[in-house]
């Protein structure tokens, strides 16, 4: 067995030297779809992790009147504290607000015009933390019920809801170009192991002729094509590997902990899949190329 | 008194020939016969000719002893082996079982004399450490051991010839196949190649020899089956062209 290993690995190497211009065009092409793949799985991830730290972040911001009496503002805080859905209801005072306004602006770097307008225009807050982000209950009608309390009340369920789809298109869009991409490498390796058929024609006539089974005819063949999907694979991840710093990098800047670099999940997953999408894919290129153009085990 | 000996010893041991047809016939797909009601038995350790002109259906019974191809109708056997009732993934066996040579020697040309014989028995699985031995012992066969490290193109035609027939003798067959072995050569080369088939042949494998040297044919005085017209029209000792 180790023997037969051995012999079909070493047949495989000597075939994509022989052929080594198809290899490499096949090689090149299977990198290029891999980092497509890549890319998909990275950008994928990083809008979950943006949509997670968005949903774990949602909260309902009720605007209240100016001049609101304090015990209307400690009645409405005591009904939502008791409704199901509600993790925590903090208030924030109209200097509050206007603080952590001020601290906004200065951690963008804009020039704060606050100083400018006399009076504090910003109106004092509840801040509803929910349990769930999905369940919003009876939160908002509980917030609208007392009259002349709450003047605006503001979730961020609409902006959760387009990056949900945008993430879906781009899943589809995405997978669609790979399934493509992924076509054409297949093809790519078919006519790659092709030419090796039919550059080694005399040597599988003598093969046959000697009595060789079959499967030292075809194993050799269908190494080349794992050889090509593995080399692929190879060197996409050694790309990637040059380029997680600056994607950590990039995803750091949108506050998002994408753990891209080695050991994180990501980074697993990304080399499971690159190698095995790799070498499954230069496989069955090669395993098609062989029924193809050498006919069905049985044939001979 | 032959008779007699083999019914004391061995009643019911009459030997299995080395190859055997039965009423084999072959048409091909386009309707061209190729073979019609052949008979054909060689005992082990016969030296036979195949003769005919060509297109008589010698090279379409060498494929069907080879299962390259298999019978319309008819029994094949060789040795042990039932050809036309095979299963496919039995035929790598019957291929070890027959050596096989032909005109046009089919070696690999950026192999050496010794790659090439070595060839046979890789892609059939040897363990490595028995393939060198085994080279070593048919080269010395054939008479090419100073020759071993040599390509194909730097050697005669003879000495092309032998390293097919070497690698063909690497397995050990029981039966030598040889298609028109001696068609590139001239005649004193080709009497090598006789003679080293010959000695083969004294070693006990049965030689089937499919030619057209009459030359040759005619000195040796070996069975000659005569084929024409995928019939076999004569099957005697001795003679080219036979008596008709």
């Amino acid at each position: 067995m180790i023997g037969f290993l051995a012999f079909a690995a070493r047949r495989a190497a000597e075939g994509l030297w022989r052929n080594r211009v198809m290899s490499l065009a096949a090689t090149i092409t299977m990198v290029l779809m891999l980092v497509l793949l890549a890319s998909l799985m990275i950008i994928l991830s990083g809008m979950q992790a943006g949509l997670a730290l968005i949903e774990s972040r949602v909260e309902m911001r009720a605007e209240l009147f100016d001049g609101v009496a304090q015990e209307r503002v400690e009645e409405l805080t005591r009904q939502l504290t008791a409704l199901p859905e509600v993790a925590q209801v903090s208030y924030v005072s109209k200097d509050e607000a206007l603080r952590r306004f001020r601290e906004q602006l200065a951690a963008g770097g804009r020039e704060d015009l606050t100083e400018v307008v006399g009076a504090n225009p910003l109106p004092a807050q509840l801040v509803v933390r929910l349990r769930d982000p999905k369940s919003f209950g009876s939160v908002r009608q509980t917030l609208a019920s007392p009259a002349g309390v709450v003047s605006r009340i503001i979730d961020q369920q609409s902006s959760v809801d387009r990056l949900v789809s945008i993430t879906s298109w781009l899943r589809v869009v995405g997978l669609i170009v790979i399934a493509l991409v992924g076509l054409t490498v297949l093809l790519i390796v078919v006519n790659s192991i092709r030419m090796a058929v039919m550059s080694r024609s005399d040597e599988i006539e003598i093969m046959r002729l000697v009595g060789a089974s079959d499967a030292f005819v075809r194993w050799p063949l269908i190494f080349e094509g794992v050889i090509i999907g593995a080399l692929g694979a190879l060197v996409t991840l050694g790309l990637l590997s040059l380029a997680a710093g600056p994607i950590s990098q990039l995803a750091g800047i949108i506050a998002v902990d994408l753990p891209v670099a080695s050991g994180g999940r990501l980074a697993t997953d990304l080399i499971l899949v690159i190698s095995g999408v790799g070498v499954m894919l230069g496989g069955l290129g090669a395993w098609i190329s062989v029924r193809a153009y050498l006919g069905s085990p049985q044939a001979r | 008194m032959i008779a007699v000996l083999d019914e004391a010893h061995a009643p019911d041991a009459k030997p299995r020939p080395a190859v055997d047809l039965r009423d084999v016939s072959k048409v091909y797909a386009n309707g061209r016969q190729a073979l019609a009601e052949v008979d054909l038995t060689i005992p082990a350790g016969d030296f036979v000719f195949l003769v005919g002109p060509s297109g008589a259906g010698k090279t379409t019974l060498i494929r069907l002893l080879l299962r390259d191809e298999l019978p319309t109708t008819g029994l094949i056997r060789v040795g042990s082996y039932e050809v036309s009732a095979m299963r496919s993934r039995d035929v790598p066996r019957l291929r070890r079982h027959i050596g096989t040579v032909f005109q046009d020697f089919k070696l690999l040309p950026r192999k050496t004399v010794r790659e090439n014989v070595a060839f046979a028995l890789e892609v059939t699985g040897s363990p490595r450490r028995l393939v060198s031995t085994a080279v070593d012992r048919v080269l010395e066969l054939v008479g090419l051991t100073a020759q071993a490290e040599q390509r194909p193109a730097q050697l005669s035609g003879g000495e092309q010839q032998r390293t097919a027939i070497a690698r063909a003798m690497v397995h050990q067959p029981r039966v030598f196949i040889a298609d028109e072995p001696t068609g590139n050569l001239d005649p004193l080369i080709s009497w090598e190649i006789i003679r080293l088939l010959l000695h083969i042949n004294d070693l006990g494998t049965t030689v089937l020899m499919a030619t057209h040297n009459a030359e040759v044919v005619t000195a040796l005085r070996k069975r000659v089956v005569a084929l024409d017209e995928g019939r076999v029209v004569r099957d005697a000792v001795g003679g080219y062209h036979g008596s008709h």
